[in-house]
């Protein structure tokens, strides 16, 4: 005897003929999510060795968090990437209006922007290891080469995602696994701005600040 | 052993006896500490086992007591699937196990501080009620530590013995006495010892375990461990961390002896012809197995050596392994071995 | 490239000659042999019963979540022996090899192996042991058992599940394949810190280690999302939280952990690749490296894992003990309520593996107290199975003994996990064979949480039971042996002897290692009878063929109102929930029987052999790292970008079985037990389709 007999045997519903189709776009909007749970703890990983990492003694009498990092590129990259991510707010909005061209426009925009982002870094971390800057060098700068790296790479494969999704919505129009990967893209190319905002905050400003 | 001996005390010291009724006396070490601090770690044992014996027995009497009571054939009358939960219950299977938490932290906590490797309470407290601390266990007080912190005797002063590991050898200096050794500790009975340790490769950890339990020696950084030993003998010590294809054999042996034994050991050391500088260490921490726990000892250690093997460790030097003492499994052990 | 590791390196084969083919070892040679001559058998039977086909079609390319779930298990069980092969080599060793005098064979100074192989093994058994084979067990179960506890057709995401199976069976390949091309890592399934450090360890061992779990944990990740979202997402109507099975709970709870745990891991052991492929200096010992930094992040994955391991073994014993109580589970919401706590405390209590660190009073004792609040929860699940016995009718079937075993195992694993809790105590035993008798304790409460879940819901999955006879034969030598091998263990714990030690200095010890070798023995005869047991059912498969959906008549939650063996499609209709349990609530109310009087058309995914060739990639991205060959890496990483963004063009748009297909595989089903069972070719285990929608089907029995 079951301890919740409250349904009525006699008139109880067993089967469900009621047709019940899972919201594929909601499952996997939720399955997105919860990759990008797991992605946070990677970072969270890479910050939490970041601050270990950042202290004078990890530095092996190289350079410290002040003499790397330049703020006032990290800005404009601040900017770059931050336009990139409005862009995709606008195709975003295009896809609500069902606008290809718009999504189209909104997606090259936030290619552009991103690709240009990460030109800029490059160049920054060119310089960085033209002046014997290397991860090599130290504690400290092993840190952080992994940490600002892996946003980096997230933005290369966010860029890639997005070449990809510009294909398929030329070809495919919005159907609906069009349309979820899209929305997970969103998802995926706003967490690259949520991590930037960390990576500004405790990477570049606060390295700035540093007296030693 | 014989049971009369034992001061027959709390409950907790006859759970002691049934601990050591079962085994032989020899080779349990943990079971019959030689020193103040492997004495509260074991003491801190009898109680935690004592404790969560009673807790688990209980558990294990009411699943063996439904089982036999209510399995098939035991013509029991009694099933009733109706029977599925009760508050009066579920308030006691998380209240209890919650109190009796609270009373295992409360000594732990205590324990804790009775025990810290840097500042260990009960080496202070050894040196302050010896008689009690001894008796409290059940054992017979060790009339050797008792008089020597009688009335009119002072507290001795603390030794000094800064540890380097290396692949896989240890190296005990002595700074204030001007020696060191390889793979042989010698200290004074009821004297506080007090260790700075570090290591030159890899991870060690620093055990003798009827003396004093654990701690950690790292490369680049320094960790401090305290003892006292309340009897005199031959005690085993070992690394216990595993740090490569010699650590079985990173033994060594720790002599605890009497003062004037001890300076006399002190004056031998002090006639040995190798000299510890930085190089010869340098040429000590090139990955060597001693095999035949031979012993080395040095009249004269470089100054400042210990902060020195820190200090470089942390520029980056590195005593690497050679490839052939890790990868291969079909040829005898191609280090450096003493035979 | 970035870093000088010693030996030579061509742009081709990287770092890889022939001389790293240890044939001239001839223990390694033998196994060579051996599982040379046991893969020809295997492939050759495939071939002789022209079955590659049929392995193609029904099991290699599936996305079904029990055909999945049951390689996974198979996985498992195959690395489970393997890792028992290892314990037999690793205590064989440990008894010859004590004190000077004991004579050396092989190159080995005493015993038959060297240092470095001896360190191979336990580190290849742990890894082995924890990560591929009692976790992919977990992860099968869990696969095969959550969408039909909750009334699903599948997972949430099929093909995603699929290629979080390819990884962990591409991470085993690469720990298997070490054992014949190059070395594994000597540095402890923890990857000790700084020993993994390339100055230390320069060969290809460990960097075997790091690919094979770095490529693992991410198919463990997907697999805790997958779970998570089917959890979440899938349940049939009316299952609201409170009326979903126990081990779903604990599988929810479970995958939270992981999900929120395995990352860290990667993390970590990627910053270690970093140290040793690119020369940076995360946790060297010099140059501004932190190796308590390694330590810290591993054990914050690290203790999580033990409860990810764990908690579904808990999920485990409550669908098993009120089956066989013939009771409900007893304090249901508490039961849950425990299972997130314990989930939850695990992250809060890594530091107890490194308490001899030298970390302060105050952080020891923070951490101690976190510990052993987790007693708390799993007290109140130890009193609660105790409660669901007390007034129920207890039979012994196989499954049910070994989830008692094993919780007379949580209860003496309990007890000497707390004592490792108290600081003061844990600096006698840290890093001796007390604690390595702790976890195997611990980890047993899995292993035979596995083994009952295994004898319980394989005529669910294949529908007929495993003998009954030889079960218990095993089960009675496999509990003799742990009480043996692992008693004498603790009692070596208490003479102080470390673990990881491949010669015994001191012959005091030698009588409990004789002990523990006559515990390997009565492993041996247990897993004799583990095999009979396996072989002895599939032989006298006819005679306990299952006939009803419920093989053990008393079982209660969601998966038994399924037809044994499930069909591909799980529930012909997705059925509409009114009880805590189910099943038994339609049992008890005469409704067990009553089927639905419509059926409608299934949707289902194509079958894809994307993921296999995924998982091959990883293989090779992992075996290119390892040595070195970069082009190998660099082709096959751009091989699962193609493969990634291929799929996304792909668009599967599935299949569809008419609803008159439906009713009509559905008639094999008899709705009053009959003598021969339904249809099934044994091989196929769970029904596959061919078998249902052929007529032919039921000549096949047998
Ligand atoms: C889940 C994890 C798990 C499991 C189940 C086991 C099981 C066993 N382990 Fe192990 N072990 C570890 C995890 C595990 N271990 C870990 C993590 C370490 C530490 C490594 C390190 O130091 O880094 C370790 C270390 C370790 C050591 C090293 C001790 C040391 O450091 O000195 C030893 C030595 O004896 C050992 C032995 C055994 C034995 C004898 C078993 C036995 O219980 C095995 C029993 C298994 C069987 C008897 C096989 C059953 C039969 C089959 C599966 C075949 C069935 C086939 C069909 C049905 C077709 N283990
Ligand atoms: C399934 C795996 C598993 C489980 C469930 C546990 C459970 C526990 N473990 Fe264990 N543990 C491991 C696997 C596991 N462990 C492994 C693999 C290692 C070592 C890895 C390595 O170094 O290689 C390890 C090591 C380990 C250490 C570090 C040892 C060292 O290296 O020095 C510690 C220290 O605190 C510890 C503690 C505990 C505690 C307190 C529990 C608790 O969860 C136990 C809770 C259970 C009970 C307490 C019993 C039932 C409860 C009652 C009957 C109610 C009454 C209870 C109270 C009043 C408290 N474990
Ligand atoms: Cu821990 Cu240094
Ligand atoms: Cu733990």
């Amino acid at each position: 005897m079951s301890q919740e007999a409250y349904v009525d045997p006699a008139t109880a519903v067993l089967w469900d003929q009621s047709h019940t189709e899972h919201d594929m776009i909601a499952t996997r909007t939720l399955g997105f999510w919860l990759y990008l749970l797991s992605d946070a703890m990677i970072v969270s990983s890479l910050f939490a060795s970041y601050l270990v990492l950042d202290h004078r003694v990890n530095a092996a009498a190289g350079p410290t968090a002040g003499d790397v990092v330049h703020p006032m590129a990290a800005f404009w990259g601040t900017v770059l990437l931050f336009s990139a991510i409005l862009a995709y707010g606008a195709a975003m909005v295009g896809l609500k209006r069902g606008n290809r061209t718009a999504v189209l426009v909104g997606l090259g925009g936030a290619f552009l922007l991103g690709g240009g982002f990460l030109l800029a870094e490059g160049y920054d971390f060119a310089q960085l290891a033209l002046h014997g800057m290397v991860p090599e060098r130290s504690g400290y700068l092993s840190a952080f080469y992994a940490l600002v790296l892996y946003h980096g790479a997230h933005l290369v494969f966010g860029v890639l995602w997005i070449a990809v999704m510009m294909a398929q919505v030329a070809r495919q129009g919005f159907t609906p696994n069009v349309v979820y990967r899209l929305l997970n893209l969103k998802l995926f190319w706003f967490f690259q701005g949520f991590i930037w905002i960390y990576v500004f905050s405790f990477v570049y400003l606060a390295g700035a600040l540093h007296v030693h | 052993m014989a049971l009369r001996k034992e001061h027959a005390g709390p409950p907790l010291s006859l759970a002691l006896l049934l601990f050591l009724g079962g085994c032989a006396q020899r080779g349990f070490w943990l079971l019959h500490p030689k020193g103040a601090i492997a004495r509260t770690e074991w003491h801190t044992t009898v109680l935690d086992v004592a404790v969560m014996g009673g807790v688990v027995l209980v558990a294990g009497g009411l699943v063996a007591a439904f089982l036999w009571r209510y399995r098939v054939g035991s013509g029991s009358r009694k099933y009733d699937p109706t029977y599925t939960s009760s508050l009066v219950i579920e308030l006691l299977v998380w209240g209890v196990p919650l109190m009796i938490v609270g009373y295992l932290s409360y000594f732990s906590v205590k324990s804790v501080f009775a025990t810290n490797p840097y500042n260990p309470l009960a080496i202070r407290h050894a040196l302050a009620h010896p008689r009690q601390t001894d008796e409290a266990m059940g054992r017979r007080a060790d009339p050797a530590l008792v008089s020597a912190t009688a009335p009119g005797a002072h507290a001795p002063r603390a030794l000094r013995v800064d540890v380097v590991t290396t692949d896989w050898q240890w190296v005990f200096i002595y700074p204030r006495q001007g020696v060191a050794t390889v793979d042989e500790l010698v200290v004074p009975v009821r004297t506080p010892v007090k260790f700075d340790l570090t290591s030159a490769t890899v991870v060690n950890d620093f055990f003798i375990p009827e003396l004093v339990g654990e701690i950690d020696i790292m490369p680049g950084m320094r960790t401090k461990q305290a003892m006292i030993a309340s009897r005199t003998g031959l005690y085993h010590g070992y690394s216990d961390d595993f740090s490569g294809g010699g650590f079985s054999w990173m033994g060594f042996s720790t002599h605890v002896t009497g003062r004037a034994q001890f300076n006399g050991w002190v004056r031998r050391v002090r006639a040995a012809p190798d000299h510890l500088t930085y190089a010869r260490f340098g040429q000590i921490a090139r990955p060597t197995i001693n095999l035949a726990q031979r012993v080395r000892y040095f009249s004269q250690v470089q100054k400042g050596l210990f902060d020195h093997v820190i200090e470089r460790v942390m520029e980056g030097k590195v005593y690497r392994t050679p490839l052939a003492m890790t990868e291969d499994m079909t040829k005898p052990m191609k280090v450096r071995l003493i035979k | 490239m970035l870093v000088d590791y010693p030996g030579p390196w061509t742009p081709l084969l990287g770092r890889l000659d022939a001389h790293q083919i240890p044939l001239q070892n001839p223990i390694l040679f033998w196994t060579f042999v051996l599982v040379s001559l046991g893969a020809a058998t295997v492939l050759g039977a495939v071939t002789y019963y022209r079955s590659w086909g049929y392995l193609w079609r029904e099991w290699l390319t599936s996305l079904d979540h029990k055909r999945i779930g049951v390689m996974y298990c198979l996985l498992g069980v195959v690395m489970l022996f393997r890792g028992f092969i290892d314990g037999v080599m690793m205590r064989t060793q440990q008894v010859m090899a004590v004190g000077p005098k004991s004579p050396g064979y092989l190159g080995a100074v005493h015993g038959y192996l060297p240092p470095y192989h001896f360190g191979q093994i336990y580190s290849a058994h742990g890894t082995i042991m924890i990560l591929f084979a009692i976790t992919p067990i977990l992860v099968g179960i869990m696969n095969i058992i959550v969408p039909l506890q909750i009334g699903a057709r599948d997972m949430a995401y099929p093909y995603l599940n699929a290629v979080s199976f390819w990884l962990t069976a591409a991470a085993t390949g690469l720990v298997m394949i070490s054992l014949f091309i190059g070395d594994f890592s000597h540095a402890g399934w923890v990857g000790l810190s700084p020993l993994t450090e390339l100055a230390y360890s320069p060969g290809v061992g460990v960097d075997y280690w790091s690919w094979a779990v770095q490529i693992g944990s991410v198919g463990t990740t997907l697999a805790s999302i997958n779970i998570i979202a089917t959890i979440i997402k899938m349940r049939a109507p009316g299952m609201s939280w409170t009326k979903m099975p126990i081990f779903c709970w604990t599988a929810l709870s479970t995958s939270v952990v992981g999900l929120s745990s395995f990352p860290v891991f990667t993390a970590a052991v990627a910053l270690l690749s970093l140290d040793r492929y690119a020369g940076t200096h995360f946790f060297t010992p010099g140059l501004g490296g932190n190796l308590m930094l390694y330590t810290d992040l591993f054990w914050i994955w690290g203790h999580p894992e033990v409860y990810y391991v764990v908690l579904p073994a808990f999920g485990i014993l409550s669908e098993i003990i009120p089956t066989f109580s013939e009771k409900p589970l007893f304090g249901y919401i508490t039961m849950a309520a425990a299972s997130i706590a314990i989930g939850g405390v695990s992250w809060s209590v890594w530091l107890h593996h490194f308490f001899t660190m030298g970390a302060g009073p105050g952080v020891n004792a923070f951490f101690s107290i976190a510990s052993m609040l987790v007693g708390i929860p799993t007290g109140v699940k130890v009193f609660n199975w105790a409660f669901t016995l007390y007034r129920g009718r207890v039979r012994f079937d196989v499954p049910m003994l070994w989830a008692l075993a094993a919780l007379v195992l949580l209860l003496t694993g309990g007890l000497t996990g707390m004592m490792l809790a108290m600081p003061a105590i844990n600096y006698t035993v840290h890093n001796s064979v007390f604690v390595v008798a702790h976890f195997h304790n611990m980890l047993n409460v899995v292993g035979f949480a596995c083994f009952g879940a295994i004898n319980y819901w394989f005529p669910k999955v294949f529908g007929f039971k495993l003998d009954e006879r030889t079960g218990k034969l095993a089960f009675w030598f496999f509990s003799a042996g742990t009480v043996v091998l692992f008693g004498s263990m603790y009692a070596l714990g208490f003479m102080g002897m470390p673990r990881r030690i491949d010669y015994i200095p001191f012959t005091s010890w030698r009588p409990l290692l004789i002990g523990e070798e006559v515990g390997i023995f009565l492993f041996l005869i247990a897993s004799y009878y583990m095999v009979k047991q396996l072989f002895v059912s599939i032989r006298d498969r006819a005679k306990n063929r299952v006939t009803t959906s419920d093989a053990w008549g008393t079982s209660r939650s969601l998966e038994w109102l399924a037809h044994s063996p499930v069909p591909f499609y799980n529930f012909a209709v997705q059925p509409h929930v009114n009880a805590r349990d189910e099943w038994a609530w339609r049992r008890e109310h005469g409704l067990g029987h009553v089927r639905p009087d419509h059926y409608e058309d299934i949707h289902l995914p194509n079958n894809t052999p994307l993921p296999l060739m995924l998982g091959a990639c990883a293989f090779a991205l992992g075996f290119g790292l390892v040595w070195r060959m970069y082009w190998l890496a660099l082709v096959s990483l751009i091989g699962i970008v193609i493969i990634v963004i291929a799929r996304s063009f792909q668009d599967d748009p599935g299949h569809t079985l008419p609803g008159a297909q439906i009713r009509q595989m559905e008639a094999v089903y008899p709705d009053i037990p009959r003598e021969a069972g339904a249809t099934g070719g044994m091989l196929g285990g769970v029904v596959a389709r061919h078998a249902l929608a052929a007529p032919r089907s039921r000549a096949r029995d047998d």
